[in-house]
């Protein structure tokens, strides 16, 4: 027999409000740790998304920087172009490892829909982009190798959607171009899923825009000073640097905003909680007043009471933080769904990433929070003055 | 006991399942207006998934593969595709159908859409997606309008292989110029297979 | 035979604004090892006052007390409440009238319960010896809202044994009980003393009262 297993066995008098109060903490944990767990996984997806873009910079036509940004990561049409002659330009930098020039080019196509869409398509130079992008997989054949050939590699969604395997036809709508397609990529969670990638001879040969890109992605060597390379950059005419850095601080600091808001209300919702559980603790001591005295008379010192009441709500916060942390992974998918719904950009993969740091944390912050909420209710018990109690209870 | 643990592994795998990799389905774009455009007289509509899969798995598919005269093919076409049907009304009246199939054509994916009346007889037909060099004629009113009160009977004896039905019916009626070609094959396939999925997911199942 | 407690003078002051009630007013009795003592007299009469004092759950307005040759109250300050804490749990077991049974502990676990807080220098004594001389040992797992009120009873009294005291201080311990189960627990006491303990019960009782060895009446806070 012990303190806490008799603070167990307290905690089961009143099993449904024990339960109601756990079940506050279970909320509480589970709204943080969701928040946490979305604070990681949209960093992560973050950071995948532009890694997996293959370089960190991009180079586009001078334009406005947000949109670039926008349309880099979602995929869309450079608003300007940059003459080829750019790509030899950087190339010749020591910070440089590789480049791989692009194209975007867009049609409107009146038969998609009931009152028509852009279709598009990235020209991508044969040799260097599949060396940017080597963890793009192939369902099924291969990437293009002639850059004037009237050839496409589709991305797993693009494909679906077209119902388009090895050996089909695509037509490029508005310029009646018949292209074969050479590859079906396997999903890989980027914006690449919906693209359909052409070789860039071909592009600007089909859209008339020979000599011209919209983009030029490069990937600069581990060792490389990146910030004195963009500055050299800066310096071309008529482009824009756009760093995946840039990119990320720009999107980070927009969601750290509505971070800051969200997480604001996870802490209040703990301290809601942790309100629910000084009054349920508290309500338990007055209920209980004249059985402390009696466990006084019985030999339990005021430390004794005070660690009882305390383990009790420790007790109480360790099952609903548990539970709530439980909770958080079985809804993970669901709250990711309704966080993209919401969102403007969410990036691919899991945007809740929870693992044992965020769970354990969750987990502690919630019992810290709980045994300072226990602190005042277990004082009071513990000041109980025997005597006093079973006096009150004869009058009642 | 039981039925908690079997309750808790449903909810577990409802969560995990939403993030698996589905199949392409076949949804309106915008049903809030489409749905206005092909029922006029409608006051709502309710959306529903159905899958071979989930609806009769391989029996049904078989079923499905008799009655249409042809193999499901390719990377796309399987037992594992999700079709969206609405259930369309007026007040608590059901006033009919619009279901959706991909089909593949010759140079890209086309969506072909029938709005059914309560009995299974086409009411209108829509194509949402096509990428065809005869793409206006066969998104146009006039070549929509033959399949007009068409239903699963006048497509029975339509061999989607062949791309022939009996000299004399309803469905030998149905013609596109000679510049749709393949196309126009690929959409009356689209039609017959809508048709007889309307039939396993609704009709017959009304009638038991 | 040298008395186990020894009360000499006992006063117990309430000051309620300028009122002064006296509970107790210069109270003395001894009580011996083996002996079972009532404390009788009409309800306000300061018996509960007197037990509570002498049970250490208070401390007299002046006053000695000594227990087993060992001086409680004696002219010194008023002792803390974590000091009348270590003398309680050493010297005396208690019992009330109300049971106060802990209702989602069992029959064991109540008994043993004293033993959480406190173990017993003197050798604490084995819940299935206490159990089987209370004759509860069959009713071990069950819950106190399993059982009777003369189990309860016993249950409590099992409990105020459990570390073994010197002295069992008990309130009324009939109080809520039939005449059957009055006379089990009567035995129960007795029998106990007989083991050597010092008894000491509250009793409005006059069965019980005639049991005791040794009875103290109370009238106005004064022995008569």
């Amino acid at each position: 027999m012990n303190i806490y297993s008799v603070a167990y066995k307290n905690l089961l008098r009143k099993k449904t409000r024990a339960a109601l109060t756990a079940g506050g903490i279970a909320l509480s944990a589970w709204v943080l740790a969701t928040l946490l767990g979305f604070n990681r996984g949209y960093e992560n997806g973050l950071n995948r998304d532009i890694d997996n873009m293959g370089f960190q910079v991009l180079l586009t036509a001078k334009g406005c920087p947000y949109e670039a940004a926008t349309l880099m990561l979602k995929g869309g049409t450079g608003l300007r172009y940059m003459p080829e002659s750019v790509v030899k330009t950087v190339y010749l930098n020591p910070e440089v490892e590789k480049v791989t020039p692009m194209l975007m080019q867009g049609v409107f196509d009146p038969n998609k829909g009931e009152n028509g869409a852009i279709a598009a398509y990235l020209g991508v130079d044969a040799l260097t982009f599949p060396a940017m992008k080597g963890y793009l997989e192939f369902k099924q054949g291969g990437w293009f190798k002639d850059n004037n050939a009237y050839e496409a590699v589709m991305g797993f969604e693009a494909a679906e959607l077209e119902q388009r395997e090895v050996g089909d036809k695509l037509l490029i709508p508005g310029v009646d171009k018949e292209l074969a397609v050479t590859g079906i990529l396997k999903r890989s969670g980027t914006q690449d899923d919906g693209t359909i990638f052409l070789p860039i001879g071909a592009v600007q040969k089909i859209f008339g825009k020979q000599g011209k890109l919209t983009g030029l992605g490069i990937k600069v060597r581990k060792d490389a000073d990146m910030a004195a390379f963009e500055n050299k950059l800066y310096d071309l005419p008529d482009v824009q640097v756009v760093s995946m850095a840039q990119v990320k601080t720009t999107i980070m600091n927009l969601v750290n905003s509505a971070r800051v808001i969200v997480l604001g209300i996870a802490v209040i919702a703990v301290i809601i909680a942790m309100a629910g559980v000084i009054n349920t603790i508290l309500m338990s001591v007055m209920e209980r007043y004249a059985e402390i005295g009696i466990l006084k008379s019985m030999g339990a010192m005021p430390l004794d009471i005070f660690k009882m009441i305390w383990a009790e709500t420790a007790m109480l916060c360790s099952v609903g933080g548990a539970g709530g942390i439980f909770l958080s992974f079985l809804t993970a998918r669901v709250s990711e769904s309704a966080v993209r719904y919401f969102l403007p950009y969410a990036p691919n993969g899991a945007l809740i990433a929870l693992d044992w740091r965020i769970c354990l944390f969750a987990f502690l912050l919630i019992v810290v929070g709980g045994l300072l909420s226990g602190v005042y209710p277990a004082w009071r018990a513990a000041r109980v003055r025997p005597l006093e109690a079973i006096r009150i209870e004869g009058e009642q | 006991m039981l039925h908690i643990r079997k309750f808790t592994l449903f909810f577990i795998l409802a969560a995990v399942s939403s993030n698996t990799f589905a199949a392409v389905g076949c949804d309106l774009n915008d049903p809030d207006r489409d749905v206005v455009r092909l029922f006029p007289f409608s006051t709502g509509y309710k959306t529903r998934y159905l899958s071979i899969k989930t609806s009769g798995g391989e029996k049904q598919l078989a079923r499905v593969e008799e009655r249409l005269g042809d193999k499901f093919r390719g990377l796309y076409e399987n037992i594992e595709v999700p079709y969206t049907l609405y259930d369309i009304f007026r007040g608590t009246e059901t006033l009919g159908y619009i279901h959706g199939v991909n089909q593949k054509g010759e140079y890209g994916g086309i969506q072909v859409f029938l709005a059914l009346d309560r009995r299974g007889a086409i009411k209108a037909f829509y194509i949402q997606k096509l990428t065809s060099r005869s793409a206006k004629e066969l998104r146009s009113k006039e070549f929509g309008a033959q399949f007009a009160g068409l239903g699963l009977k006048d497509f029975e004896n339509y061999s989607p292989l062949s791309g022939k039905s009996p000299e004399g019916s309803a469905v030998s009626g149905i013609k596109a110029s000679p510049r749709a070609g393949k196309d126009f094959f690929s959409v009356m396939r689209a039609v017959k297979k809508n048709l007889i999925l309307m039939n396993e997911f609704v009709f017959s199942k009304r009638e038991k | 035979m040298m008395p186990t407690m020894s009360a000499k003078d006992l006063s117990k002051i309430y000051r309620r604004g300028s009122e002064e009630v006296r509970a107790l007013d210069g109270v003395s009795f001894e009580a011996r090892s083996g002996e079972m003592a009532a404390v009788i007299g009409p309800s306000g009469s300061g018996k509960t006052t007197l037990l509570n004092i002498i049970g250490c759950l208070d401390n007299p307005t002046a006053g000695t007390l000594s227990v087993g040759g060992e001086e409680i109250f004696g002219g010194r300050k008023e002792l803390s409440e974590k000091e009348l804490t270590f003398i309680r749990r050493r010297i005396f077991g208690y019992v009330f009238q109300k049971f106060y049974l802990i209702p989602t502990l069992t029959v064991r676990e109540n008994i043993m319960l004293p033993s959480a807080f406190y173990k017993s220098s003197a050798g604490a004594k084995s819940p299935d010896d206490v159990m089987k001389l209370l004759g509860i040992d069959k009713r071990a797992g069950h819950l106190p809202g399993e059982l009777s009120g003369g189990e309860m009873q016993r249950v409590a009294i099992a409990r105020a044994l459990i570390n073994s005291p010197k002295v069992i201080l008990a309130d009324e311990p009939t109080g809520s009980l039939d005449s059957r189960r009055t006379g089990e627990i009567k035995e129960i006491l007795r029998e106990l003393a007989t083991q050597g303990m010092t008894v000491v019960m509250v009793t409005h009782n006059l069965e019980l009262a005639k049991a005791a060895d040794r009875v103290i009446e109370l009238r106005d806070g004064k022995v008569v």
